[in-house]
């Protein structure tokens, strides 16, 4: 039975969510995996092709075709589906998010072009809680420290996207998010004309997201009430980055942190206030 | 005193592992260092050290687009766009797979044009673009989009536009000579 007590479980399941729909666009768009598509394996194994790695990866190369993959991709939906029914600590379990973290690692040798932070931050996360939780090997105390690892991971990326952003003079002029919302890649026409429209928006935006991207880490120390602002302004952040930009693999998978950074606020703050 | 059980084995094993992952994670966030260059190229099989600095320092700013066009006899087509930069529907917030191929496409761009000025030091001109990923990556994909006739010769056209910004006029990145397809 599934315990939503269980912080390591939570963060599973919000990550599931993002990693079934993900999982469902990628066999949507399996031809660009075809003979004739952009990540085609006929190209795409001329990275792989260097000394001394084409020998233990031979033996996958014939699943990166598009029948074999629109396989993994199905084979996975069905572990993410039954991850739902079996604890990420029960043997079942266990396995089934093994074989889940191998298609994620398998895929990421094709998707070498294409694939963003998300699924970085979706693959470390899966890897994290199959290494600790594995049965009979893992301690709570290794499941602990698996929930540290995934928050200090969540925070050390907005922090250096934050000071990114805090030596780039384009955002600290503020024009950086009026210039990405202007592309039909990363924006809309509606978020163009409304900061058209309102020009001082673009400094107030730029500067909100430099601030509390650098700043993020401390929701880690401050007393529980403060830092849920910092995840409250993330949820906004990674809800709109959705909406505007289309970046909604970013939602689930930075959501996914957040009971990790919940978990060590409260074992921090223990011991401190 | 430790007592060495297979467990507390375990936990320090895999400790010790999560560390090296975060240390390496950090110091992969300075792009140019040899140390970065060594974990990313030489360790880093499937991708797991992201790098973390979305948007940042150099915001992308434009959209990129690949056109063809066909040499037959003596005669060239019109140019023809590759349809990938689609604007995104209203449920995009919650499905995109479009996104995909235009992350695909933004990638191999940047990644060719960040090696552009190696190969101009190098060489002093682009002719050994042409064997590297990206380049092939993109002319794979141009050689079979919308084949009318066989043997062919295809010329490709990375260019780049500011979107919505309507006074910003396209520009050209790269022109490839023409190809036998």
């Amino acid at each position: 039975m599934i315990l939503f007590n269980n912080i390591s479980q939570i963060v599973l399941i919000i990550l599931s969510v993002g990693l079934l729909i993900s999982t469902l666009e990628y066999l949507k768009k399996v031809q660009i995996f075809s003979t004739k598509g952009l990540l085609s394996w006929n190209v795409m194994q001329l990275k792989w092709t260097k000394e001394n790695q084409s020998p233990l990866l031979k033996p996958f190369f014939k699943l990166f075709s598009v029948p074999g993959l629109a396989m993994l991709f199905l084979i996975r939906c069905l572990l993410i589906t039954g991850l739902l029914f079996f604890p990420l600590q029960s043997t079942v379990g266990w396995v089934l998010i093994s074989l889940l973290g191998l298609s994620l690692l398998l895929a990421s040798l094709v998707t070498h072009y294409g694939s963003d932070g998300s699924d970085q931050m979706s693959m470390l996360i899966i890897i994290t809680l199959i290494l600790c939780n594995m049965p009979a090997l893992a301690s709570n105390k290794l499941r602990d420290i698996g929930l540290w690892f995934i928050a200090l991971q969540a925070c050390l990326s907005y922090a250096v996207a934050g000071i990114a952003k805090l030596v780039s003079a384009e955002w600290r002029s503020g024009t950086a998010i009026k210039d990405v919302f202007s592309t039909k890649t990363y924006g809309s026409k509606k978020a163009t004309l409304f900061l058209q429209k309102y020009p001082a928006a673009n400094l107030f935006l730029c500067w909100n997201v430099i601030i509390m991207e650098t700043i993020f880490p401390l929701c880690l120390f401050l007393p529980w009430p403060f830092a849920l602002i910092f995840l409250v302004w993330g949820f906004i952040f990674h809800f709109f980055t959705a909406v505007i930009m289309g970046l909604n693999a970013f939602f689930w998978a930075f959501m996914a942190t957040y009971p990790a950074i919940y978990f060590v606020n409260h074992q921090i703050s223990w011991n401190l206030f | 005193m430790l007592k060495l059980t297979p467990t507390a084995i375990y936990e320090l094993v895999i400790t010790v592992i999560l560390a090296c992952w975060f240390l390496a994670t950090i110091l992969c966030q300075f792009k140019e260092t040899g140390v970065s260059w060594f974990i990313r190229y030489k360790i880093d099989l499937f991708n797991l050290i992201p790098l973390w600095t979305f948007f940042a320092p150099h915001p992308g700013k434009r959209d990129y687009h690949l056109l063809f066009r066909d040499k037959t006899d003596d005669s060239y087509t019109e140019w023809h766009e590759m349809d990938i930069t689609e604007e995104r529907t209203f449920w995009s917030w919650l499905w995109n797979p479009e996104k995909r191929d235009k992350k695909i496409l933004s990638d191999v761009v940047q990644s060719l044009v960040s090696s552009i000025p190696s190969y101009r030091e190098k060489t002093g001109n682009l002719n050994l673009l042409m064997f590297s990923t990206p380049y092939i990556i993109v002319l794979h994909a141009v050689s079979h989009y919308k084949k009318h006739t066989e043997n062919c010769y295809r010329q490709f056209m990375l260019a780049e536009s500011a979107g919505y910004q309507k006074e910003t006029t396209p520009s050209l990145i790269l022109l490839s000579v023409f190809h036998q397809i």
